[in-house]
């Protein structure tokens, strides 16, 4: 290991500004950074789901209007202005419509997309099912075709559905003089809506930070447990060392994941803080062991020998010689702890079993599946999105580390 | 391990004076020291642990499912809390009168004759003979998956090493990369949105289940394609969520044995290439990766829970899911010991084909 250490970085650290190291450390690290192609694509690409799930919610609100007409949409579906075909070339936005009247249908996107232009148009609202008139859409797009109103707000999919459907020819016929005269009015929900009209994208932003956060302590508590366990082991030997080893490897033989959906099932997991704990106290032992024979090595070192025949102390030996030499390996496994984590809590929630009071990833995958949206190829991006989401994460992830593993560990550079 | 056993130190002392007694702990000191049954012993000792750990869990647990099922019965019937507690200490098949030690062993003694207790859910119903049915199928998915991965890793990972940094390489690594991140369950979501519902390329309705409703199970050729057919997608999953790791350990493996000393003696002595390939190189690279599969048959089989139930493959994954849905705990205990024992048999026979493989495992381990 004393090898895996650059030269230029000091092992002793006293005598050095620690601040000054540091500097030294990040610039280093950036150095090597960007001669590693895959690990700099990783650390990006954090650095974009940082922006993406941390910062970006603050200027993005979280989509929770219930909109009927929305629900399921494709990508890219957006609320649309249709006029009779005559007016065609002349009604395409809001001011070129001033004084006409507009059809809205309620509950759905169009009467909050017309709100500020309420004082220049006449706004004719249709009731989304009304015992008289019928279903809204289609009482609008009749008003329409009658004359009774101008132009008529409507979502991109509903065209589909009532205007431009060749398998409803009669619907057809009606509205054949019927066009789209502004396809891009209103906003444009980039990955499509929920099966309740929400749009994805909002929720992609909003949905990824308790996830992060959970994988990370979880990932904390693993990593701590095993490199406390690991030294431990190593350092005292004996009894301690038995006892330590048996117990890890009784716990790496339990299967994890049944472990966790087993516990999930006997407890109720409703808190996230709960969560992170219950993955992190079952997912150490794989590290604790490696962590265990790093030490063991490590303390065959003269520089660790010559401490001990200095008599300096366990804790001298542990936090001055051993820990700084392990760091590094500390750290890259940490990372691909948080993935493990990762891993095992999206999976409970898939399954239904972790908590799903806050809108994540997870649920929005749960939901996508249990809601059906998933089998159908229009809606599919309700649960696609978060799927992307998440796989991408992984795998910047994994890069990251891979890379910091190369970063620390010459020997891994060498032979690539 | 064994040097520090206190049989093997008294059975240094004792050789210089040889009683009886001593050559007997010998003897008892050489069982102990054979490979194959430390291996087994300690598989038997993690299965108790196991046994032991799940049964105290259902039995002290804050809110435990035998307090939980005294009230219900209370909530819903009238009836004594004798009584209630009676017909729950029934259906988990323990007394009790019992205290919770005597409880155990029962409960051991139950467990050594194979009997796992009655489905709380649909009583009448052995949870073994439910485990039976559901337990081959993901025994031959899981198998066949992991089976397929090794092999084709092994072999990708030996290519990439031979032709590392060339253009191969390097988009295998790529590949490689992200399969390995990509979590099972993800591959499985979107092998099914993607190629199932949005390009049809097979109808994921007819996959359902482990063999067509139609069919009835038989040694036949039909059958047989039917039980593929529904295993394919299981397996693809099982394949290519395990491949990557496969390829990137055996490629730095393969690098690192490719600079021993003896593949360069077997080149000076003129072998040819594919022989030094396989005999020299493929051999000895692929040893550390054994150590790999056993972690990776519990990471499997484990996963297998959501594979299963997100492809509704009716297997041992399905029925823990539905077990722990329906709050089945009789079932649910015994599914989840049952994995835990295939994970540990696993790693057993893992173990024991290492020391097959590599004859410095066997004598490290006896010496």
């Amino acid at each position: 290991m004393a090898s895996a250490v650059p030269a230029d970085v000091p092992i002793i650290h006293d005598d050095h500004n620690p601040l000054a190291d540091l500097w030294h450390a990040v610039i280093g690290f950036f150095k090597v950074m960007m001669n590693n192609r895959a690990g700099f694509i990783g650390f990006i690409g954090l650095v974009a789901y940082f922006v993406l799930t941390f910062i970006a919610p603050a200027f993005i609100a979280f989509d929770d209007e219930v909109n009927l007409d929305e629900v399921a949409g494709p990508p890219g579906s957006r609320i649309q202005l249709i006029v009779r075909e005559e007016n065609a070339d002349v009604y395409t936005s809001f001011e070129s419509l001033a004084g006409k009247t507009v059809g809205v249908v309620d509950q759905t996107g169009g009467p909050s997309l017309i709100e500020p232009w309420e004082e220049t148009l006449e706004i004719e609202e249709f009731n989304w099912n009304s015992r008289r008139t019928g279903p809204g859409i289609l009482a609008g797009l009749t008003a329409l075709d009658e004359g009774e109103i101008d132009a008529m707000l409507i979502f991109s999919k509903s065209v589909r559905q009532f205007v431009t459907n060749p398998a409803e020819v009669e619907q057809k016929e009606a509205f054949a003089d019927l066009v789209v005269s502004n396809p891009t009015l209103g906003p444009a929900h980039l990955l499509g809506t929920d099966t309740q009209g929400r749009d994805i994208a909002t929720h992609i932003v909003h949905g990824g930070r308790e996830l992060i956060l959970v994988a990370i302590g979880a990932g904390l508590i693993s990593t701590l447990i095993a490199v406390v366990f690991g030294s431990a082991a190593a350092i005292f030997g004996g009894v301690i060392d038995k006892v330590l080893t048996a117990f890890t490897n009784l716990i790496l033989a339990i299967p994890q994941f049944p472990l966790l959906v087993v516990l999930a099932g006997l407890l109720t997991l409703n808190s996230p803080i709960l969560l992170a704990m219950l993955i992190g106290v079952l997912s150490w032992p794989t590290l604790m062991r490696s962590v265990r024979s790093q030490v063991l090595s490590l303390r065959e070192r003269d520089y660790v020998e010559a401490a001990v025949a200095l008599d300096l102390g366990t804790r001298h030996i542990m936090f001055r010689e051993i820990l700084p030499n392990m760091i590094s390996y500390i750290a890259v496994n940490f990372v691909f702890s948080i993935t493990a984590a990762m891993y095992s809590q999206i999976g409970l929630v898939v399954l239904g079993l972790a908590p799903i009071t806050n809108y994540t990833w997870g649920v929005m995958l749960y939901f996508g599946r249990s809601r059906g949206t998933m089998f159908n190829p229009e809606g599919a991006s309700m649960a696609l999105a978060p799927v992307v989401a998440i796989a991408l994460f992984q795998v910047f992830m994994i890069m990251f580390a891979r890379s910091l593993e190369e970063v620390f560990d010459p020997r891994l550079r060498r032979s690539n | 391990m064994a040097t520090q056993d206190p049989v093997m130190n008294e059975v240094g002392a004792g050789v210089k004076q040889a009683s009886i007694f001593d050559v007997m702990l010998f003897r008892l000191g050489n069982i102990y020291r054979n490979y194959t049954l430390q291996v087994i012993l300690q598989a038997i000792l993690t299965i108790w642990g196991v046994i032991t750990f799940t049964f105290f869990l259902i039995r002290l647990m804050p809110g435990n499912p035998i307090d939980v099922l005294v009230a219900q019965i209370l909530n819903q019937e009238a009836v004594s809390y004798q009584e209630a507690y009676a017909r729950v200490a029934a259906s988990f098949d323990f007394d009790p009168d019992a205290s919770v030690v005597d409880q155990y062993f029962d409960y051991l003694g139950g467990l050594l004759r194979l009997d796992l207790g009655e489905s709380l859910v649909s009583p009448g119903t052995k949870v073994v003979d439910q485990l039976l049915h559901f337990l081959p199928w993901t025994v031959f998915s899981v198998g066949m998956g992991l089976l397929i991965s090794f092999t084709l890793g092994i072999l990708l990972g030996i290519l990439m090493a031979y032709y590392r940094n060339s253009p191969l390489d390097h988009i295998l690594s790529l590949i490689a990369s992200v399969l390995s991140a990509v979590p099972n369950f993800i591959w499985a979501l979107v092998i099914i949105i993607v190629f199932g519902i949005n390009l049809r390329w097979f109808n994921i309705g007819e996959l359902r289940g482990v063999y067509s409703p139609n069919l009835r199970p038989g040694i036949n050729l039909e059958f047989m394609l039917d039980v593929l057919k529904h295993a394919a997608l299981p397996i693809f999953i099982y394949v290519i969520s395990t491949l990557g790791t496969w390829m990137l350990s055996m490629k730095s493996s393969t690098v690192s044995v490719l600079s021993e000393d003896y593949v360069t003696v077997a080149e000076a002595r003129g072998l040819t290439a594919r022989r030094i390939a396989t005999a020299y190189v493929g051999r000895n690279a692929a040893l550390p990766l054994f150590t790999q599969l056993m972690i990776a048959i519990g990471f499997v089989l484990g996963g297998a829970v959501v594979i299963e139930e997100i492809l509704v493959y009716w297997g041992v994954g399905h029925y823990l899911f539905y077990s722990i849905t329906t709050r089945d705990y009789t079932a649910m205990q015994g599914v989840f010991l049952v994995i835990t024992a295939s994970v540990v048999f696993a790693n057993v026979f893992a173990d024991l084909l290492y020391a097959r493989l590599d004859p410095r495992v066997r004598v490290e381990g006896e010496g």
